[in-house]
C-alpha cells in the first residue's frame, strides 16, 4: 500500500475488524511510514484509556426503584400472562394427576368424602340442595402476587413508537384501526420494511415473535410482517 | 467461530429463551435474573450517554420498565444482550433529546453528580487519578455528536463487536466502522485540548 491508510482503515485495523488482505497491506505500510505508526499509537492510547476508565458502581437503591416503577405501571399483557400462568399450573397439575399412586389416593379420598356427605345429608336432600345451573353465581378467583398491580384483565396492549397497539390474538393492531383491512402488506426485510423499522425501531419488539403488525404509515393502513 | 464457541452461543440463547418463557408465565424470579445480569451494563451505558449519574439512574429504571413490558416478545433473533442494548440506546436517545441538547459546549464541564467508583482493590491515590480520568472521559464523550458517542461507548467501553454494534444501532457495518473512527478521532482531539 503506497497511499496512507485512512483513519477509518487504521481504526478498523486496530480492532481486528478489517479483511485479511487489507490487514497485510496496512502492516506493510506501517513498517515504512512513521507518521501512520504515530497515528495508530495515539489511537491505541486513547482506546486503552477508555477501557481503563472505571465503571460507576450501581446505586444501592436502584433495584428497589426498578421494582417500584414496575409495580406502579399498568400490567401490559394482563390477560395473556394470566392465561399462560393458568396453562403452567394446569400442566403441573396434569403431571401430578397422571401418577398412579396419586390417582388411587385421590379416588379413595373422594369416595370417603362422598360417603360421609351421603350419611350426613341423605341422597334426597343432596339432590334438592344443589341449585339450578342458571341460579349459580359464577365465582372467578384471580391470583396476584405481592408487589404486582391487581389483574383486571385489560386487553393486551403495547406502546411502541408513541402509538398504542392492541393484541388481537393473531396480530398487533394500532389502536383505532381495529376492523380495518390493510391496504398493503410489507415484509420487514424489504427496503420499505427496513425504512419503516429505521423510523420506528421499536416495532421490532412487536415483530420479534413472528406476528404481523398493522399500523398507519404514510396515510395508509399497512400490515408489516417479519421474516 | 469455533465449535465450542458456537455451542456456547446456542446454549446462551437456550438459557435466555427459557428465562423469557418463565417471565411470560409470570415467574417473577426470571425478571430478577435479567436485572442481575444486565443492570450494571445498562446503568453504565446510560451514564456514559447522559454524563450524569442521577439521570443514568432514572434512565436505567425506565429502560428496565420497557424490558419488563416487552421481554415476552423477545424471539431470540439476536442475543438478549444486543436486544437490551438496543432498547437502552433507543430510550436514551429519545429521552435525552427531549431533555437537553446532546452535545455539551466546549469548555463546559459535565456535572457527573455523586458518582461512586468504589473499588476496594485500589488505594486512595489511584482512585483519585482514576476518578479524574473518568471525569475527563465523561466530559469528552458528552461533547461528541450523539452518533459518534454511541459507537465509541459501545465499542471501547462496552466491548461490543462491529457486528453487534450494527445490530444494536440498526445500521450497516460500514457505518459502524466510520462512526467509531470519526468518534475516536474527535475524542482524541477533545481530550488533548
Amino acid at each position: 500500500m503506497n497511499r496512507h491508510p485512512s483513519t477509518e482503515q487504521l481504526s478498523s485495523y486496530m480492532d481486528g475488524e478489517i479483511g485479511s488482505s487489507k490487514e497485510e497491506q496496512i502492516e506493510e505500510h506501517l513498517d515504512l511510514c512513521p507518521a501512520c505508526r504515530t497515528q495508530l499509537e495515539a489511537m491505541e492510547r486513547l482506546v486503552s484509556g477508555l477501557q481503563r476508565v472505571q465503571r460507576p458502581s450501581l446505586p444501592p437503591d436502584l433495584a428497589v426503584a426498578v421494582r417500584r416503577r414496575i409495580a406502579a405501571a399498568p400490567e401490559p399483557y394482563g390477560l395473556d400472562r394470566l392465561l399462560r400462568r393458568l396453562q403452567l399450573h394446569l400442566s403441573q397439575l396434569s403431571e401430578i394427576a397422571l401418577r398412579p399412586a396419586f390417582r388411587t389416593s385421590a379416588a379413595m379420598g373422594l369416595a370417603i368424602l362422598f360417603s360421609v356427605f351421603l350419611l350426613n345429608n341423605g341422597l334426597e336432600h343432596a339432590r334438592h340442595a344443589a341449585p339450578a345451573l342458571d341460579e349459580r353465581a359464577t365465582v372467578v378467583t384471580v391470583q396476584t402476587y405481592f408487589g404486582q398491580p391487581p389483574l383486571d384483565l385489560p386487553p393486551t396492549t403495547s406502546e411502541v413508537a408513541g402509538r398504542e397497539f392492541v393484541w388481537l390474538g393473531d396480530r398487533w393492531i394500532q389502536r383505532g384501526l381495529e376492523g380495518k383491512k390493510p391496504e398493503s402488506h410489507v415484509m420487514a426485510e424489504s427496503p420499505e420494511g427496513r425504512a419503516m423499522l429505521s423510523k420506528y425501531a421499536d416495532l421490532d419488539l412487536l415483530l420479534a415473535d413472528g406476528t404481523p403488525v398493522v399500523l398507519r404509515y404514510r396515510l395508509a393502513t399497512v400490515e408489516l410482517s417479519g421474516s | 467461530m469455533g465449535v465450542a464457541t458456537a455451542s456456547a452461543v446456542v446454549h446462551d440463547l437456550d438459557v435466555e429463551l427459557e428465562l423469557v418463557e418463565r417471565h411470560r408465565c409470570g415467574d417473577a424470579q426470571a425478571f430478577d435474573e435479567v436485572y442481575t445480569r444486565f443492570a450494571e451494563m445498562v446503568y453504565n451505558l446510560a451514564f456514559r450517554l447522559s454524563g450524569n449519574c442521577e439521570e443514568a439512574s432514572d434512565l436505567t429504571q425506565e429502560v428496565f420498565l420497557r424490558i419488563y413490558r416487552h421481554l415476552g416478545s423477545f424471539g431470540g433473533r439476536s442475543s438478549l444482550k444486543t436486544w437490551i442494548f438496543r432498547i437502552a440506546i433507543n430510550h436514551c436517545r429519545d429521552r435525552l433529546s427531549r431533555w437537553r441538547p446532546l452535545t455539551q459546549p466546549i469548555g463546559e464541564d459535565v456535572e457527573e453528580g455523586e458518582v461512586s467508583y468504589a473499588d476496594p482493590r485500589r488505594g486512595p491515590e489511584e482512585l483519585a487519578v482514576a476518578a479524574d480520568e473518568g471525569r475527563r472521559v465523561t466530559s469528552g464523550l458528552a461533547r461528541l455528536p450523539q452518533a459518534f458517542r454511541e459507537a465509541v461507548v459501545l465499542r471501547d467501553i462496552e466491548g461490543l463487536s462491529y457486528e453487534e454494534i450494527a445490530e444494536v444501532l440498526g445500521v450497516r457495518i460500514g457505518t459502524v466502522r466510520s462512526r467509531i473512527a470519526r468518534g475516536r478521532d474527535q475524542l482524541r482531539t477533545l481530550l488533548e485540548t
